[in-house]
């Protein structure tokens, strides 16, 4: 049986890690593949906007949200998070304003992402099913469709809340 | 690599997470409102005299939020806003930003042994993590 531990050894997947208040533990995992994680790094070189007035950036859109979700605290269902399609071992999506992130749960509290890309994009080309198939068909190749994934659908079968 | 570390800086750290924290709260109370007095969006619309698409927008961040608007929901949902400036404090056993924090290493077993106060005098502080992966994952990093 995999476990986290070897997918991280083979580099399948990374720790995510966020700069949390002095005051916060870590109380959720956070994970990504080599592909994510690419697509994060050029995500945060753009994070320093040098004027700005308005709303915040996508780099702290997700900066924010990756905050949250490692400190433990709620996270509202639909607005930012949901699953793809309600169907065993599911596929789930993070979200932000400006920001998709797709992914899965191996376990409660312990979520990988595979995919990260504009919310615009997503809808525009309606890459929800294609996302989907994908993240699957990387999970039979890891070996963990069954052994490393949550089996139910609901908010809480995922996260803490 | 083990462990990827997201950094935006300190800048747009604290902006994004201060739009968060706003939005984080407006949604909350409305939340409770809703589910205590059954008052939902489309009220508070009616109240302020605008569309409750924009109110929707607002508070899912795809549209700004001026402290005009900020303060107009707080007003509808005949809540108070308090809001403060204060100096940073920094207290014993809590985590040290990662740029000031020479040396971190874990235990054999459980706990994390902290190094503060830079090169000079060290006193190390012990924390039981939440998590003992969370300690695993450090160790391998």
């Amino acid at each position: 049986m995999t476990t986290i531990e070897e997918l991280v050894e083979k580099n399948a997947i990374s720790r995510i890690e966020v700069e949390m208040h002095p005051r916060d533990q870590a109380l959720r995992l956070l994970y990504g593949t080599p592909g994510f994680i690419a697509w994060l790094g050029e995500l945060a070189k753009d994070s320093q906007p040098e004027r700005r007035l308005g709303e915040a950036t996508p780099a702290e859109q997700v900066d924010e949200l990756f905050n949250t979700f490692l400190s433990g605290l709620p996270l509202v269902y639909v607005k930012q998070f949901r699953s793809i399609r309600a169907e065993k071992n599911a596929v789930w999506e993070l979200k932000t304003p400006d920001i998709r992130i797709f992914g899965w749960f191996l376990k409660r509290d312990c979520f990988v992402a595979v995919f990260g890309n504009l919310a615009d994009e997503v809808k525009d080309h309606d890459l929800y099913r294609g996302y989907r198939i994908a993240i699957r068909r990387l999970r039979r190749e890891l070996g963990v469709d069954e052994t490393l994934c949550v089996q139910g659908v609901t908010p809480g079968d995922v996260l803490s809340l | 690599m083990t462990s990827f570390h997201f950094d935006i800086g300190s800048r747009a750290r604290h902006a994004g997470r201060f739009i968060g924290r706003v939005r984080g709260e407006l949604l909350r109370v409305l939340a409770e409102k809703k589910a205590k007095a059954g008052l939902p969006q489309q009220v508070l619309a009616e109240k302020l005299g605008i569309e409750r698409s924009l109110i929707n927008r607002q508070l899912s961040g795809e549209a700004n939020l001026s402290l005009r608007s900020l303060a107009d929901l707080a007003w509808a949902m005949d809540m108070e806003i308090s809001f403060e400036l204060k100096e940073p404090v920094a207290r014993a056993g809590q985590n040290q930003p990662i740029l000031n924090q020479p040396m971190t290493t874990s235990t054999v077993q459980y706990g994390q042994i902290k190094y503060i106060n830079g090169g000079g005098k060290q006193v190390a502080l012990f924390a039981v993590p939440a998590n003992p992966e969370t300690v695993q994952a450090k160790k391998s990093a």
